[in-house]
């Protein structure tokens, strides 16, 4: 039988980035991801392990979604609770935390931060991934205060920009984090941040892309193809891209086609539609999948088990 | 690997006779170098010459047409493995599939629904293409009658899946004549699949689980005098879908393996993974794809993807610039600003929406480039916002002099003021805080 696989020619491979400490890593997680490696398109190599689904919720529940909130119940308004929940119960395999009280007009309360990353900490055995505050005046007291609080467990903070890197850059610098580098759907504006975080110092294997991801029906055509360019590119030599990808479609749960089903159907509804942009993205390059309907985990989850079997291309 | 047009030309009569419809024979080389014109075409080309050109000069994966009439649909004649590259150019067909074991009237509903349903995005209707039906009764008789309930609902592309050929010859009875696809073809029937495809111009699906074989299958049916093909890599798994798909494509595009020069059919209904068959099918290179009849979530969603991924990548999807309505704005609501790039627009429109309060979204023609980019190229500039507020009759539309502009195009806030004479707030970064931002910030 003829041998018959496909032919690339890449010649680079995506960089390695490592997400959470366990106990003999000098953390207390009870779980650590190596994401990236790949060193071809997504699935068509031996892969270790499936994309990654991180659950998304906020330590303030009045900016969540009502779908979200009527669904979890009163476990919202503990972001422990709800982290431990999200591990134990909906089966996610990291947690997004996302600290929209900072997004309080006047927010100063650093110490609640610090406090509410810690409780998490010891709620949770997942590796976690902390949102930071929307605000540059306040940046930097809200990463130092994260980084501090998360020192050793190998966080991953978000979200650099642009505009907007100084200060997670030097949290993530000081305490030995990875971050989150943002930019909106356009390979050459991803590339140019990367540069910049390089030149701030921080290290290649400590950032993963977010190329942002507008959600199904709202800009995923972009996003799919912007993804695609980025991985392509890394294969192809480019340093500067050869990251890991972190894929948010935080939209889904607002958009018409949700916000208008009936009652009854609204949590169908959105769990299909994360799970068909979240599976497309995975497709494109993402590794880390990120979701805000419980439902959504595990049907990815028994998605990507299907789609990460070891296998070889067409034809032994 | 591809022929040049002057390798081509070596092998054409060099009459110059016109008879294909160019002027010359080389003109006519250029085309067929450019998978732009059939062989067929010259009438002075022994048949070994045709084998040889053939191959190397139709379109890498064959175009075929699924179905006849108004719901029929062509798949295939892609050139690309990255819709970046270039575009996808035909978006498969989805078959809701029925099986001859169910009830008339279940059969009927189903057909019916593929002829009615359509779900309507951005100004399209999108739909399901066609039906499949899969004998699992075991009976020629059942699935024929099957067929037959289909034909009498509706005229719509056919699929007939059965492992006996005399299973298929029966329902070919009822549906013969309006090219169906009949699957499937293997190494033990393909001969008599092929007389079948033959005898009633059908389109024959060859399924083999190794991509080699499949290839020799697609040649030795081709060889059969059966050329509208397609391929099921028979995948197991989600991954073997990935690899052998996105294998074919490669292939078949780069003329490595013309043999697999043939549209991907993809049999989705797999239980709780139908919607990653079905999402996967969609994004990699599936045509046709064969899924259990969709709950109303799942077919919203597919459908919304198909029309994402088969949108062309360079056109940005632009709206008409002009004055949008949201809820019922009276002469103080406010007016927001914003580009013509869809995807902004759609985004704060959903905000707007949910915010509860009526307004007016002005929309400016920055030619699809979304706020950050049109604010940095100068498309967006406060010339192009005192000449969209004088077209468009903005003064007539309220009886304020306020207008509210993104976040990211703060900078051009005061060069606004003195071109427009209207007073400029700047909004939010992120359409998300406009809510927010209005009940806090909109006060007359």
């Amino acid at each position: 039988m003829m041998e018959v696989s496909a032919n690339f020619d890449w010649t680079a491979n995506i960089r390695k980035v490592v997400i959470g400490a366990t106990k003999n890593e000098g953390g207390t997680r009870t779980s650590s991801f190596r994401i990236g490696g790949g060193t071809t398109l997504p699935f068509l190599e031996k892969t270790p392990q499936p994309p990654l689904i991180a659950f998304e919720l906020c330590d303030t529940p009045q900016y969540w979604s009502p779908i979200i909130r009527n669904f979890c119940g009163d476990v919202v308004n503990s972001p422990a609770e709800w982290a431990k929940k999200a591990g134990s119960s909906y089966g996610a395999d990291l947690i997004r935390l996302y600290l929209t009280s900072t997004r309080q007009r006047n927010f100063s309360d650093f110490g609640g931060i610090k406090k509410t990353v810690e409780s998490l900490l010891s709620s949770t055995g997942l590796p976690l991934i902390i949102e930071g505050s929307n605000e540059p005046k306040i940046d930097s007291e809200v990463f130092l205060k994260c980084g501090e609080a998360g020192q050793g467990e190998k966080l991953l903070l978000g979200t650099a920009e642009a505009g907007r890197y100084r200060s997670i850059a030097a949290a993530a610098l000081a305490y030995n984090h990875s971050l989150i580098a943002q930019s909106p759907i356009d390979i050459n504006l991803a590339k140019q941040l990367n540069i910049l975080l390089r030149e701030t110092g921080v290290p290649p294997d400590h950032i993963v892309i977010d190329p942002y991801t507008g959600t199904l029906g709202y800009g995923f055509e972009y996003s799919y193809s912007a993804m695609e360019r980025i991985r392509f590119s890394a294969l192809k030599g480019d340093l500067d891209l050869a990251m890991p990808m972190i894929c948010s479609a935080i939209d889904s749960l607002s958009v018409k086609e949700v916000r208008d089903a009936e009652p009854a159907a609204q949590d169908a509804l959105a769990v299909q539609w994360e799970f068909y942009t979240g599976i497309a993205a995975s497709v494109a390059g993402a590794e880390i999948v990120c979701v805000r309907h419980p439902q959504s985990i595990m049907k990815l989850k028994e998605a990507f088990r299907s789609l990460a079997q070891i296998n070889t291309a067409g034809g032994e | 690997m591809a022929l040049k047009a002057l390798d081509i030309y070596k092998i054409l009569p060099k009459k110059n006779c016109k008879e294909c419809g160019d002027p010359t024979c080389l003109t006519f080389a250029m085309k067929l170098a450019a998978g732009k014109a059939d062989v067929d075409l010259c009438p002075y080309l022994d048949e070994n010459a045709k084998s040889v050109l053939g191959a190397t000069t139709r379109p890498p994966i064959r175009l075929l047409t699924i179905g006849v009439g108004e719901r029929s649909f062509a798949v295939g004649e892609e050139f690309v493995l990255y819709r970046h590259d270039k575009t996808f150019y035909h978006q498969p067909g989805i078959f809701l599939r029925v099986l001859d074991t169910r009830r008339h009237d279940e059969i009927a509903a189903i057909t019916a629904r593929v002829r009615d349903e359509t779900f309507t995005r951005v100004g399209t209707g999108l739909r399901f293409n066609g039906v499949a039906v899969m004998n699992a009764s075991g009976s020629a008789e059942a699935f024929a009658k099957a067929v037959e309930t289909v034909e009498k609902t509706a005229d719509l592309p056919l699929i007939l899946i059965a492992d006996k050929t005399e299973t298929l010859a029966a329902a070919l009875v009822h549906c013969g004549t309006y090219r169906p696809v009949i699957h499937a073809a293997d190494r033990a029937n393909f001969r008599e699949m092929c007389a079948l495809a033959r005898q009633h111009g059908c389109l024959l699906v060859v399924r083999a689980p190794d991509l080699g074989e499949l290839a020799n299958l697609a040649k030795d049916c081709a060889a059969e005098g059966v050329q509208d093909l397609l391929l099921d890599p028979a995948p197991e798994s989600l991954n073997d879908f990935i690899v052998r798909s996105t294998t074919a494509r490669q292939l078949a595009i780069t003329r490595t393996l013309p043999d697999l020069g043939y549209p991907i059919y993809l049999d989705a209904a797999k239980g709780s993974l139908q919607d990653g068959f079905l999402a996967l099918g969609i994004v990699k290179y599936g045509s046709a794809i064969v899924c259990d009849p969709l709950t109303p979530e799942a077919a919203k969603a597919s459908l919304t993807l198909r029309q994402n991924i088969y949108t062309d990548p360079q056109k940005p999807i632009q709206m008409n610039p002009g004055i949008y309505r949201i809820g019922s704005p009276g002469k103080d609501a406010p007016v927001l600003l914003t580009v013509n790039f869809s995807l902004t627009f759609f985004t704060l429109e959903g905000y707007l929406e949910s915010s509860r309060i009526p307004c007016l979204m002005f929309i400016i023609d920055t030619e699809g480039l979304s706020v950050l980019t049109a604010v940095a190229s100068g498309k967006f500039s406060e010339t192009l916002v005192r000449d969209s507020i004088k077209k468009f009759g903005l003064e007539n539309e309220v009886s304020h002099r306020k207008i509210i502009i993104p976040g990211y195009a703060a900078p051009l806030s005061g060069r606004i003021e003195e071109v427009s004479g209207w007073k400029v707030i700047v909004g939010p970064r992120d359409a998300a805080d406009i809510g927010e931002f209005l009940h806090e910030e909109w006060k007359q």
